[in-house]
């Protein structure tokens, strides 16, 4: 089963290199392509997960073995957190490239499109599987060029201007990174990510092993979008095409961004009271000014974007205090609980701001505008849209029965339990501001009068479109099932249990 | 044991399976929510014979293999569904399925294009199946899941087709939504505390500020559901421009019933209250009593007026409740059903008549009471009932919270020795209810016809059954209140009491009835042909339309005097809404924070930089 994990950088890799060289020659390659390789992508991670060992796959590229217990080969590592994390990328990737067989229809370029975006995909599952720093960050730069390119593809003058300022601190961003891991690998003499775990428990140095820490979380932290590095977003998620918005707010900033930060800071690092704290704190200022900017937005998708900082800030609140519990040597149930709360709303809001950003491109795609101000009355002459928009609207904003109000219970029960009432109460004051901008994305989008433009022109989405939004609209109310045990063990756990026992992931790999 | 699954899992499927009948197949769909409606009163009525106590239903796990998936989940989901079947939760089932059975009987007529709304009967369905689960539940978390749901439907069932019908609906979720939210903390300190979640097995004290701030959240979501002040500014905007079907069925009968159940648990079942919330409690219910009541004097639309009053009643149910005696108790839960009985019997008929003549206004209205006389009988005791006039039901309810707060007075408590501040503003309450009572009856059915009313006529049957019915349910809970009503239906849901203040209400309204008998007898021997009618003297001159006196030109003088006209005016600026307070505090945030993001690449850049270094800073000075 492990020969089979490489599948995932190579398939949409090769689909990258296939689509602009046949793409050419044949019509419509690219879109099936893309698609059939995602969709296999999917199959491959419900395999994954349905086959589900307890100990991590591994899978050695050029079949090296380590010399004297260490590691020389590049490592492709999956465990329950990437499978997991895979999970997200592939469902999310094979409904956004469905979507965009019709969305794409008034754009040229459509191969460049596709092929970057399985660039982006490989990228991205690249990060998620690499047992190697280096590769960590190649990967990384692999997905994040790709959607520099994605998010310039309108090639108008706010597109080029946002992707301007995407590469330019994505760019300060990655050098950060590199940088932290030049130190890594100067101080561990390795890169592969078991093997400096283990060194680095042994190592004496705290503040050498800090100063490198914070490099690594500004770096990543900005991938993640965490404020007060999230300044690229709002322009950058708005600008790109909609699909693009889906991948990048819905998978990318969680692929390497907080996928990044937990697979460091849990199973590289030792963990450290203050670093939990400081990610706690950067989870929580995101959380609640994510949202107060994202009230103040009239323009649908960059309403999206600050709703995703926001969101974000919830994942990582969540996360960062079962780090924060685990330093500290607390109860370990409370600790599960709350990371399984953040990774339960990571999911989640794949499926609900991935289907919010289709539906804005719905809308767009019918309406060309995105101003809320100017639209009005939409359910009646789009009714998917309106009503799969409605349930992710609720779902993002934490009202049952949909999964966004299991996660954040979640959250919020285990901050009480863990004692962060205050975090508790931000929560809860965020989730209710939550629901305050996406109601009033709902009313001034689909119910109000019809805006002054002519009714009769604006109709349902094609059905690539609608097929899209409505599974993933689906998703939104079948993720809710994983709050049960049964369910539960399948899925959430596994992800679950590498983090708490972060310790033991390099054991695993190194074998000591 | 399976009336209880059925209850709850027969309208959810139902109410599913609808969404997949077309939109065009309305009868269909009608007739359908009707029957699934009647069968869980059926079932509701079953109920009564099981015994008392905690119930965990074997949730569909024998249908599916040992080990499977779906076993392992319905075992998951088994685990958080415990009933509780006892007195008050079986009644209050009881009264959610009749309820839905007379509401959806009256909206196979109403519903029709002017007021339709996409999927009505589903979500009506789904309604009723999630409040009989919201009372018979005993788990906090499954309880907070059907509340939630309710929150939602309630929101799904108005159409946002203009301007302010989408604020009402944004404004009603969001309120709503919010109060789930801050139910969310309350029931996590709850867990925390205590480590468990059932409703029955809780008995905490009030000590600590972690309960108290645990019993607060919950009041919180009680409040909001039933509108008690300083929550409740969503009702009056909600019952103005939703379908009068909507109004009738969630803010005014079933909201009520579940969010003063929930006020019961919380008060009486899981905490025990300290002097200080007693207090609180109390000035809470006689705050929603008057400020609502004052409110609803000065409306001009009569759906919103009717709204207002909805807010107001509850101050009622919540003064008893907060009393803590049996008396109060008892006299707090009479109210709140008689109270959902004759609210949502007026929103019924205030359905009527916007149905019959489509106007929204007081002052357009006028005179029609020759025309729909049934309506206009129904109103008249559904209003005589609100504003408790003896016999009917409300006299009864509010008799018995006097009763408790007299009683209540003789208690050694700060808040006891206020309980002639608590009466007073009661019985004050319940006159100025009459009188705004006298403006809607008189507004619309009494007075001169206006011309362009000529057309209006009757409803069809089908739309005045249902409020015919509630009519009669007021007058039996009314008569036979001291005899039957109260012994037989009202002291099982709590415990038994006597009060001090002789009350005979069969007696009273024989006397009653005989007197107005007298009376006709009187009118009637009495030469009529002698008595003649004469049009009001107006110096002369004819009788001209512009010289109409719409009954709430009467009710002006109260918004003009001084006092109150500054604290109307800030009312109308939304001065006093707490939503519209905190959307200005939100949004001002939001524009203070838009500010810092200026599009300028060396800002952001210097953000990032800025972030790393005050980050480096603070840990490496610790």
């Amino acid at each position: 089963m492990s020969q089979l994990i490489p599948l995932f950088v190579i398939i949409p890799l090769v689909a990258a290199f296939l689509i602009p060289i046949i793409g050419k020659f044949l019509e419509g390659f690219q879109k099936v392509l893309t698609s059939v390789a995602f969709l296999s992508l999917s199959v491959l991670t419900v395999y994954f997960i349905c086959a589900g060992t307890g100990e991590p796959l591994l899978y050695t590229v050029g079949g090296w073995e380590p010399v004297r217990g260490i590691p020389i080969a590049i490592y492709l590592v999956a465990d329950g957190l990437s499978i997991f994390m895979l999970a997200i990328t592939s469902v999310v990737g094979f409904l956004v490239s469905v979507y965009s067989i019709s969305y794409l229809n008034r754009f040229t370029a459509q191969n460049n499109f596709f092929a970057l975006l399985c660039l982006m995909m490989g990228g991205m599952n690249g990060v998620v599987l690499s047992g190697d720093l280096f590769n960590l960050f190649v990967f990384m730069e692999i997905a994040v060029i790709a959607s520099y390119a994605l998010v310039a593809f309108g090639i108008e003058k706010q597109e080029l201007e946002a992707s301007f300022k995407y590469q330019v601190l994505g760019g300060i961003a990655s050098v950060l990174i590199l940088f932290g891991v030049t130190m890594l690998y100067w101080k561990t003499k390795t890169l592969n990510i078991a093997d400096a775990g283990n060194i680095l428990r042994t190592s004496q140095d705290k503040s050498f092993v800090v100063f490198t820490q914070l490099f690594l979380i500004t770096g990543f932290g900005l991938k993640a979008a965490l404020i007060p590095f999230h300044a690229w977003l709002p322009d950058a998620h708005s600008s790109a095409p909609s699909p693009i918005s889906a991948m990048l707010s819905g998978v990318l900033i969680k692929a390497i961004g907080i996928y990044a930060i937990i697979r460091l800071f849990f199973n590289m690092f030792t963990l450290s009271d203050e670093m939990a704290v400081t990610i706690t704190a950067l989870g929580a200022v995101s959380m609640v000014l994510g949202s107060f900017l994202a009230m103040y937005q009239w323009d649908i998708k960059r309403m999206l974007a600050f709703s995703s900082i926001s969101q974000v800030g919830y994942i990582v609140t969540g996360i960062g205090m079962g780090m924060i519990i685990l330093a500290r040597n607390g109860d370990q149930r409370v600790a599960a609980l709350a990371i399984s709360g953040g990774l339960f709303h990571m999911i989640n809001h794949a499926a609900f701001k991935g289907l919010l950003f289709l539906n804005a491109g719905a809308i767009e795609h019918e309406t060309h505008t995105r101003n809320m101000k100017s639209l009005g009355g939409l359910s009646r002459s789009m009714p998917i849209t309106a009503s799969t928009s409605m349930g992710a609207s609720l779902a993002i904003s934490g009202v049952p029965p949909f999964n966004g109000f299991f996660s954040k219970l979640i959250i919020i029960i285990a901050a009480i339990q863990g004692k962060f009432y205050l975090l508790a109460a931000l929560a809860v004051l965020i989730s209710i501001v939550t629901l305050a901008y996406f109601m009033k994305f709902q009313k001034y989008t689909f119910f109000n009068r019809q805006g002054a433009r002519d009714r009769k022109k604006i109709k349902e989405v094609p059905f690539a479109m609608c097929f899209s939004m409505i599974v993933l609209a689906v998703l939104c109310l079948g993720l809710s099932l994983l709050i049960f045990p049964g369910i539960r063990e399948v899925v959430l756990d596994p992800a679950v249990r590498v983090i708490m026992n972060a310790s033991e992931y390099a054991p695993s790999i190194t074998g000591f | 044991m399976n009336e209880l699954f059925y209850i709850i899992v027969l309208p959810v499927a139902a109410g599913i399976l609808l969404f997949l009948v077309p939109e065009r197949a309305k009868w269909i769909k009608g007739i359908f929510a009707l029957v699934i409606s009647a069968a869980s009163l059926f079932f509701a009525i079953r109920l009564f014979r099981l015994p008392a106590g905690i119930v965990t239903p074997d949730l569909l796990s024998s249908w599916f293999a040992e080990g499977s998936l779906c076993h392992q989940l319905m075992k998951g989901a088994g685990s958080f569904a415990t009933f509780n079947i006892d007195s008050l939760s079986k009644f209050i089932t009881l009264s959610i399925c009749a309820f839905s059975l007379l509401v959806s009987l009256y909206s196979l007529r109403y519903i029709t294009k002017d007021h339709q709304i996409r999927n009505y009967y589903p979500y009506l369905l789904l309604t009723a199946g999630f409040s009989a689960g919201t009372a018979l539940t005993d788990n906090l978390l499954l309880f907070l899941f059907f509340w939630g749901i309710l929150g939602l439907t309630l929101y799904l069932l108005i159409r946002g087709h203009d301007e302010e019908s989408s604020d009402a609906a944004k404004k009603t979720l969001i309120m709503i939504g919010s109060s789930d939210g801050i139910m969310i903390l309350g029931i996590g300190i709850i867990w925390k505390i205590s480590g468990t979640l059932s409703i029955s097995g809780l008995t905490l004290p009030t000590s600590s500020p972690l309960l108290v701030t645990a019993f607060l959240a919950l009041l919180v979501g009680s409040f909001t559901k039933a509108g008690a002040f300083p929550l409740h500014t969503w009702l009056p905007d909600y019952a103005k421009k939703a379908p009068a079907s909507s109004t009738a069925y969630l803010p005014a009968s079933l909201d009520k019933l579940l969010g003063i159940y929930f006020l019961y648990r919380i008060c009486i079942d899981m905490f025990e209250l300290n002097q200080g919330l007693v207090f609180l409690l109390l000035l809470v219910g006689v705050l929603t009593i008057i400020l609502g009541v004052m409110m609803a004097l000065v409306q001009h639309n009569y759906k919103r007026l009717l709204g207002y009053h909805a807010v107001s009643q509850v101050g009622y149910m919540i003064l008893g409740l907060g009393l803590g005696t049996p008396l109060g108790i008892a006299g707090g839960l009479f109210h709140m059903v008689n109270n959902a009985i004759y609210k949502g019997g007026l929103f019924l008929t205030a359905g009527n008549v916007e149905h019959a003549t489509g106007k929204e206004e007081l002052s357009d209205l006028g005179g029609l009471s020759r025309a729909m006389p049934v309506t206009f009988a129904a109103t008249l005791v559904f209003a005589l009932s609100i504003s408790g006039v003896p016999p009917f039901n409300g006299f009864a309810s509010k008799w018995l919270i006097y009763q408790g707060i007299i009683d209540f007075g003789q208690g050694a408590g700060w808040t006891n020795q206020l309980w002639w501040i608590w009466l007073g503003l009661a019985v004050l309450g319940s006159a100025l209810t009459l009188a705004s009572f006298l403006k809607y009856c008189s507004g619309i059915f009494l007075g001169r016809k206006q011309k362009n009313l000529d057309k209006a006529r009757e409803v069809k049957p089908l739309m005045w059954i249902s409020p015919a019915i509630l009519a009669l349910v007021c007058i039996i809970f009314g008569v036979f209140a001291s005899s039957w009503v109260v012994p037989r239906i009202i002291m099982p849901l709590h415990g038994t009491f006597d009060y001090t203040g002789v009350w005979q209400s069969g007696t009273v309204s024989i006397l009653i009835a005989v007197s107005i008998l007298l009376g006709i007898i009187f009118y009637l021997i009495g030469n009529i042909k002698r008595f003649r009618t004469e049009d009001s003297f107006i110096g002369g001159e004819t009788f001209r339309e512009e010289m109409r006196y719409p009954v709430t030109e009467f009710y002006k003088t109260i918004g003009e005097f001084r006092f109150f006209s500054v604290l109307y005016h800030q009312a109308e600026k939304k001065w006093f809404d707490i939503y519209d307070i905190g959307r200005g505090m939100v949004l001002s945030a939001g524009k203070w924070l838009s500010r810092a993001h200026t599009g300028i690449l060396t800002a952001y850049a210097i953000w990032l930089f800025g972030g790393l270094v005050i980050l480096i800073l603070i840990l490496f000075k610790t």
